[in-house]
């Protein structure tokens, strides 16, 4: 299996985190989170699935818990775990 | 918690599933007297109480239903009304609480009574959602299935004790004791002993597959008859499953074009149906002066519109797809392929290792008259045993001897051949040129060795003492079941090309054998993407091949489709990823897609058609609200019972 190398995120300068949500019942609740995500300063993009409730952030700078966890509280919502790679 | 993160989200799941049913449950306890107010007044025309209490009765029995089961979507709405983070809980919310304020002002006798009817849509509401996130969780089964295949504990050696310890504390370089019937905690390598192992769940091969020493095992997969012993190589994140796992999630957010305005209709929805509700009540209040009926029409509109089906219909029947796709060993990475698989024309095949085993083995052998097949074979192997040339590796194995023959002054001639002694005997096995260096005559043999050389086998000629005692064609086998794919695909309508870096005549044999008429031959490994680039000009092309040598073939083709063996699967390369070898696994990967879009298309036209059907004719005032509310329910359960019936699909 090709793993992807320890190198990467240094060089494309990109983080990605993976996000659980609770809370979110309809397809309008996810495209809200999106929206509310991809405003956070420096997300490039943000993709929020309702079927697995989980969210992917892509992003240019390091982004805080915090920041994730307000955005989406801010649409009604809630973080329930947060994953870095 | 990278470790609890799966679990968590299927106990995610039950509780939502959970909560909408106690929610129904006890919504209902209040509207079915409601219902039963409102219809023997409606339909026998007398009231069950006197009317003057009616309404209080209706206030009283509504108010739990809308504010207290319903308050989470009251809520969630009233916040997207204020924030402007509009979303579907917006319109019931702004609906029921209309509906249910008329019961207050209809004591000052302007407005007629609709608080029973908030009671009415917040039940329906409420039981849609229960329905739809029962029907959303089979959508997920198999995923779920997947999330929970790990293994939970492991039996690990340590200080030559053996002792049981969660999966989670396993650490690189462990060593596992995997016995008969157990799961294989984590990837790892065979350090001991010999079992057959059930990997289909993983890969989705229904057979058993060997395991030895130095064979990799994969976790999660189970052990069928002997015990194992396996240095864990790779745990936690890292794994074969982990990454299967990341592959289905990240696919499942990945979004298609076709559902890109259905987003984007979502997106301007909720706002633009409460302009819209206003501009009807103002219209038919102008036109009528009628109060509560415009009031009623309005309240409608409200919940009639939802975008909830538009919203559900790509999420669900991807779900169900890449679930059913998971469970054969088929992942898709990028949900776009699956449209644009639609319009593929040409599949093109790499040859070696896609279609062909990848390796050489013995296809053919003739001998000379008295000389028995077992005695060439014998003679050949116990030479060949010391070499360790793949070709080398196939003569032994077709032999299959227990016992070898000593043999003296072995030697070895690159690009040519071999030759030792066995007793008095001396043994030559190479190509002509060897022969001819030994002024060893193939007399005879002429016509076997270009009939052999014709089917693209490599000829191996077996002298002795000058004398050829026959020849052994060995060839890069095509795998068993190349060509019942190659043919389904062929009549399905697509031209299949094959492309490798063999020389016409090997590469003519091979595609003859499976029955592909194109060959692309002597490409360069770096030249295929630049030929598949060629081919595009004609139409889209799929390209199938292995994710590590193939890569910029993948990419550069409209629809890449990696094959893998084993713990071998390049993931990263290729928008559709097979765990299995098979190239029947490609005729299913292709048919998976195509039936997943197919549902896609037609879960996309339902909801087009709901919406655009159901919101004019609830604005011309044909819809009780009540009735629009539980045609929206009926639209969202629709599009996730049809993304489920994906699965009676044949692929």
């Amino acid at each position: 299996m090709a793993l992807e190398p320890n190198t990467k995120s240094k060089e494309q300068e990109k983080m990605k985190y993976k996000i659980s949500i609770s809370g979110m019942h309809c397809s309008s609740c996810a495209s809200n989170t999106e929206k509310s995500l991809k405003k956070i300063l420096g997300v490039k993009n943000a993709n929020v699935s309702l079927m697995t409730k989980k969210g992917i952030i892509e992003a240019e700078k390091e982004i805080s818990d915090e920041e994730l966890r307000k955005a989406v509280s801010k649409v009604g919502y809630k973080i329930t775990g947060i994953e870095r790679e | 918690m990278n470790m609890d993160e799966h679990h968590h989200s299927e106990i995610e799941e039950d509780s939502e599933i959970k909560d909408w049913k106690k929610r129904t449950y006890l919504s209902w306890i209040f509207a079915i007297p409601i219902a039963i107010f409102m219809l023997s007044e409606r339909i026998f025309g007398m009231s069950l109480i006197p009317e003057n209490y009616l309404a209080i009765v209706f206030l009283v029995l509504a108010f739990p239903v809308v504010f207290i089961f319903g308050f989470s979507t009251v809520r969630g709405g009233m916040r997207g009304l204020f924030t402007f983070y509009f979303n579907m809980d917006s319109l019931i919310a702004l609906g029921t609480i209309v509906a249910y304020l008329t019961g207050i002002f209809s004591y000052f006798n302007f407005v007629s009574d609709y608080s029973g009817v908030s009671a009415m849509i917040m039940s329906f509401y409420t039981t849609g959602k229960y329905v739809e996130s029962i029907a959303r969780g089979r959508a997920s089964q198999e995923i779920k299935k997947l999330l929970e295949l790990g293994a939970k504990n492991a039996r690990i050696l340590k200080n030559k004790e053996e002792i049981e310890i969660p999966v989670s504390e396993i650490q690189l370089g462990d060593i596992m004791i995997i016995k008969p019937g157990e799961k294989i905690p984590t990837d790892g390598i065979v350090v001991k002993g010999a079992s057959s192992v059930d990997e289909s769940m993983v890969t989705g091969e229904s057979l058993p597959v060997d395991k030895s020493v130095k064979n990799l095992v994969i976790g999660a997969t189970i052990n069928q008859d002997g015990i194992l012993y396996v240095k864990a190589t790779k745990i936690g994140k890292d794994t074969f499953l982990s990454h299967i796992i990341d592959l289905v999630e990240n696919a499942q957010s990945s979004k298609i074009p076709i559902q890109e305005l259905a987003d984007k209709i979502t997106g301007i929805f909720v706002p633009s149906i409460l302009v819209i509700a206003m501009l009807t009540f103002a219209f038919w209040f102008y036109i009528t002066k009628d109060l509560s009926k415009s009031l009623g029409i309005s309240i409608s509109v409200l919940v009639i519109a939802c975008p909830c089906a538009l919203g559900l219909a790509t999420p669900t029947a991807l779900m169900v797809g890449s679930g059913m796709g998971a469970k054969r060993g088929i992942l898709i990475r990028k949900g776009e392929a699956m449209q644009t698989m639609k319009k593929v024309q040409t599949i093109v095949f790499d040859k070696t290792g896609t279609i062909t085993k990848g390796k050489p083995e013995v296809r053919n052998i003739q001998t000379a008259k008295n000389v028995k097949e077992n005695y060439l074979l014998e003679i050949s192997a116990s030479l060949e045993k010391l070499s360790e040339h793949p070709i080398a590796t196939a003569i032994v194995q077709r032999a299959n001897l227990r016992k070898y023959k000593e043999v003296k002054e072995f030697k070895i001639f690159r690009g040519r051949g071999v030759e030792g002694n066995i007793g008095r005997k001396k043994i030559a096995i190479g190509n002509s040129l060897l022969m001819k260096e030994n002024k060893i005559s193939l007399k005879g043999f002429e016509k076997a060795i270009e009939d052999f050389e014709s089917l693209g086998f490599t000829v191996m000629i077996v002298a002795e003492n000058k004398e050829v005692l026959g020849i052994i064609g060995v060839a890069d086998a095509v795998k068993p079941d190349s060509i019942e794919a190659i043919a389904l695909l062929s009549a399905q309508g697509f031209k299949t090309i094959m492309i490798t870096g063999d020389n016409e005549r090997t590469a003519r044999a091979v595609a003859r054998e499976v029955g592909i008429s194109e060959v692309i031959s002597g490409v360069l490994p770096g030249d295929k993407a630049k030929k598949i680039e060629e081919l595009q000009k004609q139409g889209m092309v799929a390209f199938v091949g292995d994710g590590i040598n193939d890569a910029p073939a993948l990419k550069q083709s409209n629809v890449g489709i990696a094959i893998g063996s084993g713990s071998d699967i390049a993931i990263e390369s290729g928008d559709l990823v097979l765990a299995k070898s098979s190239l029947l696994g490609v005729v299913q990967a292709i048919n998976l897609s195509k039936e997943t879009f197919k549902k896609i298309e037609q879960n996309l036209f339902w909801a087009f058609a709901y919406n655009t059907v159901a919101i004019p004719v609830a604005i011309l005032g044909f819809l009780h609200p009540v009735i629009a509310e539980i045609a929206m329910a009926l639209s969202s359960i629709t599009v996730v019972t049809n993304a489920n019936l994906l699965r009676t699909a044949k692929i």
